[in-house]
């Protein structure tokens, strides 16, 4: 065979060093989702939204301690001017402790994790096409998949970025809120409320583990974000008023609540904070152990969709 | 250059079609190292439809082109080796791993056709943000991605976003990501398509400087003019197959049964073609006028079957009757023309 001239080697420097291992490539998947994600102005506003409700629980509990140090009979002045309001503590206290439930229990963080929860449904909803959508959608994967990794470093690398998303909005300031507590009560809280923190910790799991999954799932399928919007509304709105709707006016069985994928979680969250099923305002609820098995097998269902997704990934 | 097993020809239907020493290359194979890229009996289907279909491919070293027409499972295979895609039969090895192993990816740059960056990164960033992808450390990851920006030419332009950069920037970008693990295969799609002529004859100069560095590169591309710079190698799909592997000439000579047109400038030109007329492999004659810059001799058209045994009796006849021959030129063994003749004018 005729041979060409090679010209001299001026610019090629070969990499002489160790390269280390595909989870390391997980790692930098995640970063650079994030970069994705942090970059959106519309992520900050809501952001911004979800870090108001961490401060008015905060805040909520700091102001209910310190009211409660209070005089009760005699009126305080918060602010000055025209924004200053004169409040009876007797008043005050009944609303922070009874209506918020800002007292450090496990109510406390129920209603927070449910709270945040919301903010959480509407950012997932908006980054599921940005986080993995678009990489299918516009043919972004060749460029990860011709990378040391499998498909599934791929996927984990994604699960780690919506996982940071839900527990930077969720646990880590409910852990916060429970610091806060123990600074601001005694130091015993802690101590009395290690099944509280492990609950704290078990609810931010569920939440990561069901909401990273079925966000990976479904933008897998779905890719743009037009749709993501319109099935999570579907399965976190229309779903809950579909199944309010029928148990009100038809009354059927309690366990039709199932089908509400947010009070599955919700009913496991209390659960693990320690609360007991009677607690929960809405009634009838269906037992804790279903809505268990419910999460389970939606999880199941999304690792198995997953699994068919990524081998034909080639066709994307 | 040690280009590849040009020997071994694929044929899907009847088998593996081998041309001559393909026998000894089987023997001495067990005792040689594992191929670079080796693609074992690989069939591919989406759903329906056949994307390759029982293709046999060794690649060893060199550069070769991959041409072929439209659909006809070129990116599918280049897909195949960089181990995106998992074969419905057969196997795909890098140096002896499955190409799908993350093991195996180690030693593949790809360079994809589509060039979906995420555009609001510098090229620079998007670049770093692979190379921490390959498992460099963040330190290493800066020094490899300055170092293939350099090599692509984008350096002092890597800084802006890749939202601004024209096709030609982005293709460099694309070739640097691909060359950050320093692979052993680097598989381009179509990397000279919207490459100015200088930056075409860098990157053709960055292509050999990376052979002579003992890679092997696999590069599909329409532009066949561009590929016979690079390589005289060439692998010819059509149809989900390979209908030949091997330099330009050798390809020309496999396909004895095809004519091959020759022009031949002679003084005499109707006794030379009442002469070749005689000969078995010659099938058809006709006169054409002269070159401009010829005012004393008239072209022949010559279309003859074997090339190889027209020549050797072209040759003997003109020493036998003392032909006053002025140019004998083979028009139509350019790499279009037989990419023409395989693919049924289709190229």
């Amino acid at each position: 065979m005729e041979s060409r001239a090679a010209p001299v080697l001026l610019t090629y420097r070969p990499w002489r060093g160790t390269l280390r291992g595909p989870w390391h490539g997980v790692l930098a998947i995640a970063r650079t989702s994030l970069y994705l994600m942090l970059r959106r102005k519309l992520f900050w506003g809501l952001y911004s939204v979800s870090a108001m409700i961490f401060f008015l629980f905060f805040y909520g509990q700091y102001l209910l301690s310190w009211l409660d140090t209070q005089v009760k009979d005699d009126p305080i002045r918060l602010g000055s001017g025209l924004v200053g309001v004169t409040l009876k503590p007797k008043d005050v206290l009944p609303v922070l402790e009874k209506v918020l439930q800002l007292d450090g229990s496990g109510y406390t963080f129920r209603n927070f994790f449910n709270f945040e929860g919301q903010m959480i449904m509407i950012i997932l909803s908006l980054a599921g096409a940005i986080l993995l959508g678009n990489d299918f959608r516009y043919g972004s994967l060749p460029f990860y998949l011709s990378k040391p990794l499998h498909r599934w470093h791929y996927l984990m690398g994604k699960f780690l970025t919506v996982g940071f998303f839900i527990n930077l909005m969720t646990t880590i300031p409910a852990l916060v809120l429970f610091a806060e507590c123990g600074m601001i009560k005694t130091w015993d809280y802690y101590t009395d409320n290690i099944r509280l923190l492990i609950g704290i910790l078990a609810y931010g799991a569920v939440l990561t583990v069901t909401l990273g999954l079925l966000l990976l799932a479904t933008a897998c399928e779905l890719r743009r974000i037009v749709p993501m919007i319109m099935v999570w509304t579907a399965i976190f709105v229309f779903g809950r008023l579909l199944v309010d709707s029928l148990l009100f006016f038809v009354r059927v069985d309690a366990r039709l609540r199932l089908f509400d994928l947010w009070n599955d979680m919700y009913l496991v969250g209390n659960w693990c904070l320690g609360m007991k099923l009677s607690s929960i305002r809405v009634q009838p609820q269906p037992p804790v152990w279903e809505a268990a098995a419910v999460l389970v097998g939606i999880c199941v269902v999304c690792i198995l969709s997953l699994n068919r997704r990524i081998q034909a990934v080639e066709v994307a | 250059m040690e280009n590849v097993d040009s020997r071994l020809m694929t044929n899907g239907s009847g088998g593996a079609r081998e041309v001559a020493g393909a026998s000894e290359l089987r023997a001495s194979r067990s005792s040689a190292s594992a191929p670079i890229l080796l693609f074992e009996q690989v069939s591919k289907w989406y759903s329906s439809v056949i994307g390759v279909n029982q293709v046999t491919l060794e690649l060893r070293g060199g550069i070769t082109g991959l041409v072929g027409a439209n659909g006809a499972g070129k990116s599918t295979l280049l897909r195949l080796a960089t181990g995106q895609l998992r074969p419905d039969i057969g196997r795909v090895t890098i140096s002896g791993v499955d190409a799908m192993d993350w093991r195996a990816k180690r030693l593949v740059g790809y360079c994809p056709d589509d060039d979906v960056f995420y555009e609001e990164m510098s090229g620079f960033q998007f670049v770093e943000a692979m190379a921490r992808l390959c498992g460099y450390t963040a330190g290493d990851a800066k020094a490899r991605t300055e170092a293939v920006i350099e090599q692509v030419g984008m350096a002092g332009r890597s800084d802006r976003r890749i939202r601004g950069y024209s096709k030609g920037m982005r293709q460099r970008i694309k070739l640097a990501q691909a060359l950050l693990n320093d692979p052993t295969l680097l598989v381009l799609d179509e990397p000279m398509s919207g490459i100015d002529p200088i930056g075409r004859q860098e990157f053709v100069e960055l292509f050999m400087s990376l052979s002579a560095a003992g890679k092997c590169l696999l590069i599909s591309s329409h532009e066949l003019e561009e590929l016979e710079k690079l390589t005289d190698h060439i692998a010819i799909m059509a149809r989900g197959r390979i209908a030949a592997v091997g330099s330009v000439m050798q390809i020309r000579d496999l396909l004895d049964n095809h004519p091959l047109a020759i022009r031949i400038d002679v003084a005499s030109p109707r006794e030379v073609a009442s002469h070749l007329l005689d000969l078995p492999e010659v099938v058809g004659i006709e006169l054409c006028d002269p070159l401009p810059d010829e005012t004393e001799s008239n072209g022949l058209i010559v279309r003859a079957r074997n090339p190889r045994k027209f020549f050797c009796d072209f040759g003997r006849l003109v020493i036998e009757e003392g032909f006053d021959v002025r140019r004998v030129e083979s028009i139509d063994d350019s790499t279009q023309a037989i990419l023409g003749y395989l693919l049924g004018g289709r190229a």
